[in-house]
């Protein structure tokens, strides 16, 4: 039988240091497929080596038990990497059948990553897969599990909703822009202040679309510095606010000790753009404007709390989706163990069947030859033996069956038996 | 009455009955698939019980379109007589007008705003249904045909307006609020919903516009029939007339718009009912449906 099993490190149970000693260059992946595919005992690999995670996924034949898979593929690392064995024992996990096929469904759902609900790793996946195929070292059983990968994949993000709602502050306010606004195009941002957050934020809503970024900051200089990373128009300013008249969003994360943008002032502004949406997020603290801004028609004012609660909100309903998306996976992983088992099985029951019918035919052949019988008794005969052949097949190939459909452990032996009692050549293809 | 158009009757009467529950099923799977929204448990049917609403419409459209023509072939004139015609006609109108959004800008969400109305529309037509009332010789021409078609569709987009008011005040009061909900609504920004909403409301009047100087003109042709100016329809509807330019004129000099222009929505919508219905009900008018 063929044992299905992927070795490898993850963030979850190693950290940096680890994984990029373990992470595959160009280099290593031509050199491992090559060594894939001389192996007696690998008969299909897919390796997946991205900045979170390194696993190889590999089908190994002619191997018994877990120990000597372990040993195949932990001295495959080891060599391929020159690390020692305890400290690949140490951060490695490894997985047979089962449970790397509900391992490879989680990756790609994406349910096994830092942030669940991340976009890139089925992509990344899709590259892996697509590398190891053209290198020739996947067969039937990984193209199979790996399309099935991807379509779960699909499947949990369309079902579910885990991918949606920004689980990042910066993402919460492009998504909020976008429930004010019709469209961010030819929207202008205005950033008052500095900060690492405040240009991230921008950095997305210009991606999104924002096209004009105005850097205001008391010191021209820094203004200047800010606004070459957008090309947007530096500003000096003191206690004049002017500038917000242009402004559809307003990011503020100034040292100020007092309110910046007050209800009163920002009323005559609101006045003076016509009343345009205004959407002003405040990430300073102490805070930079006044809450009671928000009661003004059109200015919508989130404040890092706000924003935080709504990112926390997001997680929540990841994390209840990410259930769901477990329940998915374990449907999934059973039908496709299920399918894989009759799949594998199926070719060792042919074999037995023909060889069977091989026997009786060249049996009757022999009979007909040496007796002179009529057409009639000729098919009375043949009709016999087929039945003879199907009845003794019966018991064994229903017992075989029940014995896949009940997830049976010892079907293996069942079939490894068969095959060896009967010599059986059986081809997987 | 002869078995052939009693036949006929009761057949078109059994069709109206069909277009009554596919309209029911409509309004009840479209505002069904806004309350679910996008995030709950439910969320994986809410895209199906949309396609439903939404194919519940087209039917129930194509079945009003025939019960319409049906029923006008056996009149023998445009049918808007009786409340039956009138209500009948003004759902279809909602129908078109929000068939043509939905193309235009693929805003389904506003279907569980502007169905139920619909509904109720037709509920009330199918009460009287049955119920004809004669129309005077002398109206039965396309004068009436032209007025009328103008008016109803000028009260369905005004009712597309409204819808969006309510998805702007629904919007806006979330995001306000800051309410964890925020992204589960399926409604459009507030700037889409402002903008969709204004334009309904300046095709709503252009066609308001449109139907009053063709009904003015019909005056002129008839001789039969009395005409007074001061007839209370007549007044009702430059009222609302005048409360829908009022909101166009605000808007280009003063900037109103969003919160303020969605309010102004609603009034106008209370204006079309009262013009529409309350002047029927409470007052004399030539204009009155039997």
């Amino acid at each position: 039988m063929n044992h299905i099993v992927s070795i490898g490190t993850s963030h979850h149970v190693a950290p940096i240091e680890f994984r990029e000693r373990l992470a595959f260059s160009e280099e290593q992946l031509i050199e491992s497929f090559q060594h894939f595919r001389e192996s007696d005992q690998v008969q299909e690999a897919v390796i997946l080596s991205t900045c979170n995670r390194v696993e190889v996924y590999a089908v190994l034949n002619s191997v018994r038990t877990a120990e000597a898979v372990a040993k195949v593929l932990v001295e495959f690392l080891s060599r391929c990497h020159r690390i020692d064995m305890e400290s690949l024992k140490k951060w490695t996990y490894l997985q047979h059948n089962v449970e790397t096929i509900r391992h490879l469904f989680r990756v790609t759902s994406s349910l096994d990553s830092m942030v669940v609900g991340e976009s890139q790793i089925l992509g990344q996946v899709k590259d892996a897969y697509d590398t190891s195929r053209s290198a020739g070292s996947t067969g039937t059983i990984l193209n199979r599990l790996f399309t099935k990968a991807f379509s779960v994949g699909k499947r949990i993000r369309s079902e579910t909703t885990i991918t949606t709602g920004a689980v990042s502050i910066s993402y919460a306010a492009v998504e909020l822009a976008k429930k004010i606004f019709n469209t961010l195009e030819g929207k202008t941002v205005a950033i008052i202040g500095a900060g690492e957050m405040s240009e991230l934020t921008a950095k997305h809503l210009v991606a999104n679309g924002v096209s004009n970024v105005i850097v205001a900051n008391r010191t021209y200089e820094r203004a200047v510095n800010v606004a070459q990373k957008f090309d947007g128009i530096p500003l000096a300013y003191d206690s004049d606010l002017n500038f917000l008249i242009d402004a559809d969003i307003v990011i503020s994360s100034t040292n100020a000790p007092d309110y910046l943008i007050k209800r009163q002032p920002l009323a005559k502004i609101m006045r003076k753009r016509k009343h345009r949406y205004m959407f002003l997020i405040d990430i300073a603290v102490p805070r930079d404007i006044e809450p009671d801004v928000n009661k003004l028609d059109h200015a919508f004012l989130y404040n890092i709390d706000d924003l935080e609660a709504v990112v926390a909100s997001n997680l929540k309903d990841r994390q209840q989706e990410a259930t769901r998306a477990e329940q998915i996976v374990s449907e999934e992983t059973k039908r496709f163990y299920d399918q894989l088992q009759i799949f594998q099985v199926n070719p060792t029951i042919k074999a037995l069947h023909q060889q069977f019918r091989e026997i009786a035919d060249t049996e009757l052949q022999a009979c007909f030859y040496k007796a002179t019988l009529s057409d009639q008794q000729e098919e009375v005969i043949a009709s016999m033996t087929q039945a003879i052949v199907k009845k003794l097949l019966h018991h064994p190939m229903q017992n075989l069956r029940c014995a896949v459909n009940d997830g049976d452990a010892d079907h293996g032996q069942y079939v490894q038996a068969l095959q060896e009692l009967f010599a059986l050549d059986v081809n997987d293809e | 009455m002869s078995l052939a158009s009693q036949n006929a009757r009761s057949m078109i009467n059994f069709l109206f009955l069909v277009t009554l529950l596919i309209y029911l099923a409509a309004g009840i799977f479209q505002t069904l698939s806004l309350a679910i929204g996008n995030r709950s448990e439910a969320s994986v049917i809410r895209p199906a019980i949309e396609q439903i609403a939404f194919w519940c419409t087209i039917i129930g459209f194509a079945f009003l379109s025939v019960f319409i023509a049906l029923w006008w072939l056996q009149q023998g004139h445009f049918p808007m007589t009786h409340w039956t015609d009138s209500t009948a006609f003004f759902a279809w109108a909602i129908t078109l007008v929000y068939l043509l959004i939905v193309r235009l800008t693929h805003l389904r969400t506003l279907g569980s705003f502007v169905m139920p109305v619909a509904f109720i529309a037709i509920l009330i037509s199918y009460s009287f249904a049955t119920h004809t009332a004669a129309l005077p010789e002398p109206l039965q021409n396309y004068w009436l045909l032209a007025h009328t078609t103008l008016i109803f569709l000028a009260y369905a987009a005004f009712i597309a307006a409204f819808g969006f008011g309510l998805m702007y005040l629904i919007a806006e009061r979330k995001i306000r609020k800051k309410t964890d909900a925020l992204f589960d609504n399926l409604l459009p920004s507030l700037g889409t919903s402002d903008e969709l909403g204004y334009r309904c409301t300046i095709l709503g009047v252009i066609l308001l516009t449109m139907g009053v100087i063709v009904g003015s003109l019909w005056t002129q042709y008839i001789r039969d029939v009395p005409w007074r100016w001061l007839d209370a329809k007549v007044i009702s509807t430059l009222v609302t007339w005048f409360i829908y330019v009022a909101q166009i004129g605000i808007r280009q000099f003063w900037g109103w718009h969003g919160r303020r222009a969605a309010y102004a929505a609603i009034i106008g919508f209370v204006a079309v009912l009262c013009t529409y219905v309350g002047v029927d009900l409470f007052l004399d008018s030539m204009h009155t449906y039997r």
